[in-house]
C-alpha cells in the first residue's frame, strides 16, 4: 500500500532515539517549572490567517470540515498556544510557563522536498517582556541542545528591530516594502543589490548595512562595535540595549561559549516582535531550533500579553546525534521464557516479577521443550530442569547480569 | 579558518568558472581540474572541490554537502533552493525566454484558447503562465526543446538562449524575455554562520576578480 505523499513511517530504532531525546527534554523543561500543554491538531484557517505569513499560508494542509469551514492541520504550536491563552481568563496576571511536544504539518517548501510532518518540542513563557525572560528562554534552548547530546552547536541571537528599523527609515511604499521583505527572506543578495540601486534609500548607510546582513555576526565586542554602523535612533538603540542585557545574563549563566550575536537574523514568521534566535550544528543543513519574542501575536488575538519561546525540530536533533555518535545505538534486550504448559501459572507470576524490575519479557509455551524452562535473549541461553520457584527470579537476574 | 567545500558545475559553466576562480589569489598555480575525478581534496588546495552536475550544484549546497557553490540562476529559479545568493559572477550569461515559430506573435499565441509549451523548466513555466494569467499545457522534455514546434509537438518553448543561433536554425524567434540568467555564488544557510569568516574571505577575493561586463 502507498504512503500518503509527504508522510513517512519511523522505524523503532529511530523512535527509540527520538523518545530518548524527548524524555530528557521533558525532564529538563519540567525541572525549570514548565508544564506540558496539548493543543488540538486542527485549527480554523480563520485563526491562522491572521498571524502567519503569505509563504506559510501556501504550505498549510487544509480541508473543509463538516460545518463547511476551512480547517488546517497546525503548522506550529505557538499560534495555537497564543490562541488558547488569549481566550483563557484564568491566570491573566500570572506568568504562564508551558511546553509542548507533538507533530506539526507543513507542505514542503519546494516540490523537491517531501517531508510534511515534523515533530516539534518547545516552550513558551507568557506574561513578561524583560531581558531576564528572554535570556532564560535562550538559556533553556542552549541547555536543551546539550541535553539532547548535541556537541558542536551555536545559537545565534538577533532582534527583529534591526531589519524593521531599516525598513522604517527607508520610507518605501507598502508595496516596495513587501518586495524588499521577499528579497530578504529568499536571501537573494544580488536581487537586493539591484533593488537598492534602483530605489536608493535616503541614507546610503542603510543600503550597505542590508547588503552586509549575512555577515553581521560576532561576539560581545562585535555587538558593541557594530552600534556605530547603525543610525543613532531609538529604532536601533533599544534592540542593541536589549541584546546586550541578554548577553550579560547569559555570560553570568556561563553560557557564553556557544552564543553569537547575529544582527542579520530574519525569521520566517511575521509575528516576532523582539529578540529572535536560531540554533544549529555544522552537521545539519537546517536549523535545530528557532524562537523569539512574539508580543504582537497576542495583540492580534485581542489580548495584550508579552511572550517568548522556542521550538526544537526533534527529527533534526536525532539526525545530528546519530551523525556525531555513530554506531551508538544498542537495541534493548528482550528476554523470552520458553516453558512447558504445566508451568503456565508460576511462569506468568515469574514474568510479571521480572517485568516489575524493568526487564522486557516475552513468554512462550512449548509442549515439546526438552527442559522445564529456558530463558534466551537472542544470544545467550539458560535452562532449568529442576525449578525452585522461590529463588528462580534471583537466579535469572543473576545469570542475566553476571553470566 | 575552516576549509570550505566548494561545488563547481560540470558542463557549459565549468571552464568559465575555473577561469574565473584561477584568477583568485588563493588558487594554486599548477592546479588543474582536468582529470575524471569528481572530488578534489589536495592539501595544496585552499578548498575541497566537488564537481557536480550543473542542476545539482545548488542542491548540494542546500543540503550542506557543499558550503558554497556555483550555479546558474535558471536552476535556482527552477528548484527554489533555500540558499544564500551572494554574488553574480557575470559568466554563463543568457536569457530565459519564451520562443515560437517565426510567423507567430505573442498576441496570437496568448489569445489561443489553449496552447502547449515545451520546456526543461516546468516550475518556471508554471509561474510565468500564472503571472500572465494564461492556461497552457506544459510538456516536460529533457532536451532538444527547439525541435518541439517544428514537429508540431507544441506551439512554443520556454528555454535558455545565449546567442540565438539554435533558435534561428530551427526557424524560431524570441517572443519575450522572461529573466536574465548568469552564474551565481550560493552559500548554505548554516555554513554562512559556522564558516562565516572563510565564506566572507572567499566572497571578497572572488569579488575582486569578477569582470565588469
Amino acid at each position: 500500500m502507498d504512503l500518503v505523499l509527504g508522510m513517512k513511517d519511523t522505524h523503532p530504532r529511530e523512535v527509540r532515539k527520538k523518545r530518548d531525546i524527548e524524555m530528557k527534554l521533558r525532564h529538563l523543561f519540567s525541572s525549570w517549572g514548565f508544564e506540558e500543554v496539548e493543543t488540538p491538531s486542527l485549527e480554523y484557517f480563520a485563526t491562522l490567517q491572521k498571524v502567519i505569513g503569505e509563504e506559510l499560508k501556501e504550505r498549510l494542509l487544509q480541508f473543509i470540515n463538516r460545518e463547511g469551514k476551512l480547517v488546517c492541520l497546525r503548522p506550529d504550536f505557538t499560534t495555537s498556544i497564543a490562541r488558547k491563552y488569549s481566550s483563557d481568563l484564568i491566570g491573566e496576571h500570572q506568568t504562564i510557563r508551558v511546553f509542548y511536544d507533538g507533530k506539526i504539518f507543513r507542505l514542503p517548501s519546494s516540490p523537491l522536498r517531501t517531508e510534511s510532518e515534523l515533530t516539534q518540542m518547545g516552550l513558551e513563557n507568557i506574561g513578561k517582556n524583560t531581558a531576564a525572560v528572554d535570556a532564560e528562554v535562550i538559556a533553556l534552548a542552549i541547555i536543551a541542545l546539550q541535553e539532547a547530546g548535541i556537541r558542536d552547536y551555536a545559537v545565534d541571537i538577533g532582534h527583529v528591530g534591526f531589519f524593521r528599523g531599516i525598513l522604517d527609515m527607508m520610507d518605501y511604499s507598502a508595496d516596495r516594502q513587501q518586495q524588499l521583505k521577499v528579497i530578504m527572506k529568499t536571501k537573494d543578495f544580488i536581487a537586493l543589490g539591484s533593488f537598492l540601486e534602483q530605489f536608493p534609500p535616503a541614507e546610503p548607510q542603510l543600503a550597505s548595512l542590508l547588503l552586509d546582513f549575512p555577515f553581521l555576526r560576532g561576539k560581545k565586542d562585535f555587538l558593541i562595535g557594530c552600534q556605530d554602523r547603525f543610525p543613532k535612533t531609538q529604532l536601533f538603540t533599544v534592540p542593541f540595549q536589549r541584546l546586550q542585557s541578554i548577553w550579560n545574563i547569559l555570560v553570568d549563566f556561563g553560557l557564553e561559549a556557544n552564543i553569537m550575536a547575529n544582527l542579520g537574523l530574519i525569521r520566517d514568521f511575521d509575528y516576532y516582535s523582539g529578540v529572535i534566535f536560531e540554533g544549529f550544528s555544522p552537521l545539519s543543513g537546517s536549523p535545530l531550533l528557532a524562537g523569539g519574542r512574539y508580543d504582537e501575536l497576542f495583540r492580534i488575538f485581542g489580548k495584550d500579553r508579552p511572550a517568548c519561546g522556542f521550538a526544537l525540530f526533534v527529527e533534526r536533533l536525532v539526525e545530528v546525534y546519530e551523525k556525531s555518535h555513530p554506531g551508538n545505538s544498542v537495541p534493548p534486550l528482550i528476554y523470552t521464557i520458553h516453558y512447558q504448559p504445566t508451568y503456565r501459572k508460576p511462569v506468568f507470576l515469574l514474568a510479571q516479577k521480572l517485568r516489575e524490575s524493568h526487564l522486557s519479557v516475552i513468554t512462550q509455551e512449548e509442549s515439546e521443550l526438552p527442559v522445564a524452562l529456558k530463558v534466551t535473549d537472542g544470544i545467550h541461553e539458560y535452562s532449568w530442569t529442576n525449578i525452585d520457584w522461590d529463588i528462580l527470579p534471583e537466579q535469572i537476574q543473576k545469570v542475566i547480569y553476571h553470566g | 579558518m575552516d576549509k570550505l567545500t566548494l561545488s563547481i558545475p560540470t558542463g557549459r559553466l565549468k571552464d568559465e568558472t575555473i577561469a574565473l576562480l584561477s584568477r583568485m589569489p588563493s588558487w594554486p598555480d599548477s592546479f588543474n581540474l582536468n582529470s575524471r575525478k569528481l572530488i578534489f581534496e589536495d592539501l595544496s588546495l585552499p578548498w575541497k572541490i566537488i564537481l557536480s552536475h550543473p542542476k545539482d550544484s545548488s542542491t548540494y549546497v542546500e543540503f550542506g554537502a557543499a558550503d558554497i557553490g556555483i550555479v546558474g540562476k535558471d536552476i535556482l529559479q527552477e528548484r527554489g533552493n533555500e540558499v544564500y545568493e551572494l554574488l553574480d559572477l557575470r559568466i554563463g550569461k543568457c536569457q530565459m525566454v519564451i520562443a515560437g515559430p517565426e510567423s507567430l506573435t505573442t498576441t496570437e499565441l496568448f489569445s489561443k484558447d489553449t496552447f502547449r509549451i515545451a520546456t526543461k523548466y516546468p516550475n518556471i513555466t508554471r509561474r510565468y503562465l500564472q503571472e500572465k494569467g494564461l492556461t497552457a499545457d506544459i510538456l516536460f522534455l529533457y532536451g532538444s526543446i527547439e525541435l518541439a514546434p517544428a514537429i508540431n509537438l507544441t506551439d512554443a518553448v520556454i528555454d535558455l538562449v545565449s546567442t540565438g543561433k539554435t533558435l534561428r536554425e530551427n526557424k524560431l524567434k524570441v517572443l519575450e524575455n522572461i529573466f536574465p540568467v548568469s552564474a551565481r555564488l550560493v552559500a548554505n544557510r548554516i555554513s554562512i554562520k559556522t564558516k562565516m569568516e572563510s565564506i566572507l574571505a572567499f566572497v571578497q577575493q572572488l569579488k575582486g576578480v569578477i569582470g565588469n561586463e
